[in-house]
């Protein structure tokens, strides 16, 4: 659907994105992650053509950009804006019929989206009364107002609460249900794992690391495992498998030892301890990076990985 | 419904409920009805202009304070005679300060022919002065001749004024006989119709440079541009605008006319000849081509500025030509033709407003209305076809202060 291929954009002297490439496919979450000043907003708005990549092609179903396809992208910007002094659903009839729908039908699905907000009650009120994070949640509906096929949210969750964040992210898996390619960019890693399929991690611009979530997770799995039991578990330490052992008396982490596997641990411990939990530990987005960002600061001219 | 009518519906309905906008609209008829009712009103009662406070004169004859009485000028005023000791003088001048007198008229012996003295607390009522000047001068000429031993008769026959009437000519070899009246109520009108153009040009021209700029630093810009190409959004926004300004004016001129057509005779008064159908379509014409200009000018500015102050920076230049016009009107008026005239009543910055009071004034000759509606054409073109460069470079640079130097490279950005 969206294909990114070697974006650079300089301000001044500054790389803010630095030969970027990712595609994001059709039914699927695509996650732009890294910290602030990464070079997320800037590489969607790239994306958005509200600004012009210094090298690199940008392509939707292998097209380049053209006005007609604004109809078919929903776009938040990061800096939200809605003209304060308008109604709630005019603004959002407003933003419907500028990607080219009828006032009638814009209206329809802009008080079906409000429902589902649970701002029915504000749909006749300026945007001026409502709170932050409300503003924050009609913007979120103004750029799907018009059922798109790709969309670009740039910090979608930043200033909302736990309920509000749960409303939104199940609008997202929505949907990639029907089949939109969503793409989002945070710097909230655990926000990126419940969501995404794919995801980019930047840092100054340039990939650190990209692929989908899951060979992510195994490539950077970590070699330990947890394990709460009933029983004498000091046998542990000296298996084979094992290399080192933290241990509790009803609790254990594991070190599995390298060219060996978690599964013989698991036969060893089998029938002479009761297992209440045996847990593979998966690393979190958040230790991956932190990882990579070390190893990167390491060997500075590392390349990025692949997976 | 395509994205432009989109764009332009949004910014009428916007304008439509701005406060200005219908605070404006209500009042403008005010106007016109000042313009069309009020020089007749007054023609017909001086009262109403002037205060009814009396003057006091002191070393008056009988003859001087009767002539003074019956002056037209000051109808309405009573004549006090006042003593001419110091106390009385005293008194009066006390009472000129305090505003129970409106001017102290003072004789010295032998005034007819050394002069008097007027004491005011204003100076600034000069009809008044000027018309006490004038009884005071000829009584004082009357009394000279009556010394003299000339037979009153005569002298009265060789100082007779002879007058010299007015008469306006038209096209068409028409003549009318005008007056001081007419004259003012044109300069009335016309000025009228140059604070409306000036004004209305001046608030939409601002509003959309404003409306630019605050969408820019609010970043609705980017969800716009999301959706729709700079252009669009430019000409949205001033034909939008301008399609409220025209209902104002629609509202406007209507009045006028139903006010003169139809109202004024009724009661038995002439409408002032400057408000004619003709001179009203006039000032529609001018207010449309002075708007798109003008507003093509602002909303590049807005889209190069960085916040509403930066706007105001740069705007000036573009101000000073909306104010150079206003600043001169009165020679314009006194000289609809002179060179200057003709030069700012052809350079499209200043025309719409100089080129209106010429029509009001005096027809210019067809080639001059003919070639300052061209240029303005031309220039509103051009002027919409540079903003529109500058506002698709412009609106999305953010943290920058531009200059007018860097705005004229962006003209050249494909």
């Amino acid at each position: 659907m969206l294909s990114v291929n070697g974006v650079v954009k300089t301000y001044e002297t500054v790389r803010a994105v630095d030969g970027l490439s990712f595609e994001a496919r059709a039914g699927q979450i695509f996650g732009l992650i890294g910290p602030n000043g990464a070079g997320k907003s800037t590489t969607i708005r790239m994306i958005m053509n509200v600004i012009a990549p210094d090298e690199g092609t940008i392509r939707f179903d292998g097209k380049a950009f053209s006005e007609s396809m604004k109809a078919r992208i929903g776009y938040l910007p990061e800096e939200r804006g809605l003209n304060r002094k308008v109604r709630v659903i005019d603004t959002l009839v407003y933003l419907g019929v500028l990607k080219g729908m009828e006032p009638v039908a814009a209206k329809a699905r802009a008080e079906a989206w409000l429902e589902r907000f649970e701002l029915s009650g504000w749909k006749n009120e300026k945007v001026e009364t409502l709170s932050k994070g409300m503003a924050q949640k009609v913007q979120f509906i103004g750029s799907v107002v018009h059922d798109p096929d790709l969309v670009l949210f740039d910090e979608p969750f930043s200033g909302l609460d736990p309920v509000s964040q749960d409303l939104l992210l199940d609008a997202v898996l929505d949907l990639k249900r029907k089949g939109k390619t969503v793409l989002f960019s945070t710097h909230v890693m655990e926000q990126a794992e419940r969501l995404c399929d794919n995801i980019l991690l930047v840092r100054k611009g340039s990939e650190l690391v990209s692929g989908s979530l899951a060979d992510l997770k195994s490539r950077f799995g970590s070699n330990s495992v947890q394990l709460e039991f009933d029983g004498d578990a000091s046998f542990v330490d000296a298996l084979p498998c094992v290399e080192a052992v933290r241990s509790l008396p009803r609790w254990i982490e594991a070190t599995i030892r390298s060219g060996h596997s978690s599964d013989e641990l698991f036969s060893a411990v089998a029938g002479r301890l009761g297992i209440r939990r045996f847990q593979l530990m998966e690393p979190t987005l958040h230790a991956i990076f932190v990882r990579l960002v070390e190893s990167d600061e390491n060997c500075a001219e590392g390349g990025a990985y692949h997976v | 419904m395509s994205r432009l009518k989109a764009i332009i519906r949004h910014e009428f309905r916007l304008m439509a409920a701005n406060k200005t906008f219908v605070v404006l609209t209500i009042l403008g008829p005010f106007l016109i009805l000042a313009v069309t009712v009020l020089p007749g009103l007054l023609s017909m009662n001086p009262k109403a202009l002037s205060g009814g406070e009396p003057i006091a004169v002191s070393g008056a004859d009988a003859g001087l304070a009767s002539a003074l009485g019956s002056a037209s000028a000051f109808q309405g005023r009573s004549i006090q005679i006042t003593g001419t000791d110091e106390r009385s003088l005293a008194d009066a001048r006390k009472l000129v300060l305090s505003g129970k007198l409106a001017a102290l008229v003072l004789l010295p012996p032998g005034w007819e022919n050394t002069g008097a003295s007027l004491y005011t607390k204003t100076g600034t009522d000069a009809a008044l002065y000027g018309a006490i000047g004038g009884v005071v001068d000829s009584h004082a000429r009357e009394v000279r001749i009556q010394r003299s031993g000339v037979d009153p008769v005569l002298a009265g026959e060789l100082t007779r004024r002879i007058g010299v009437s007015i008469i306006k000519l038209g096209s068409g070899d028409t003549e009318e006989a005008g007056g001081e009246a007419d004259f003012v109520q044109t300069l009335f009108t016309a000025m009228s119709f140059v604070m409306l153009v000036y004004m209305t040009t001046l608030l939409y021209g601002q509003m959309i440079g404003r409306s630019v700029v605050t969408e820019k630093t609010s970043k609705t810009v980017e969800i716009m541009l999301s959706s729709v190409s700079p252009r669009e959004l430019m000409f949205g926004k001033i034909l939008g605008l301008g399609l409220a300004g025209l209902l104002q004016y629609g509202v406007w001129v209507a009045l006028a006319l139903v006010l003169s057509k139809a109202v004024l005779p009724l009661l038995g008064m002439a409408a002032p000849p400057a408000v004619a159908p003709g001179n009203l379509a006039w000032l529609v014409v001018f207010f449309v081509l002075a708007f798109f200009l003008y507003a093509s000018l602002y909303a590049a500015l807005g889209a190069a500025a960085e916040d509403e102050q930066h706007l105001g920076q740069l705007a000036w230049p573009v101000l000073m030509f909306l104010i150079i016009p206003l600043v001169m009107i009165s020679s314009f008026v006194s000289n609809p033709g002179s060179p200057l005239s003709v030069i700012l009543s052809l350079f499209p910055m200043t025309s719409p407003i100089v080129m209106l009071i010429r029509v009001l004034i005096a027809p210019p000759p067809f080639w001059q209305l003919a070639l300052c509606i061209g240029l303005l054409v031309i220039s509103v073109y051009g002027a919409a076809a540079a903003a529109a460069r500058i506002f698709r470079v412009g609106i999305l640079m953010g943290g920058k202060r531009a200059t007018l130097r860097e705005m004229l490279k962006w003209l050249r950005v494909h």
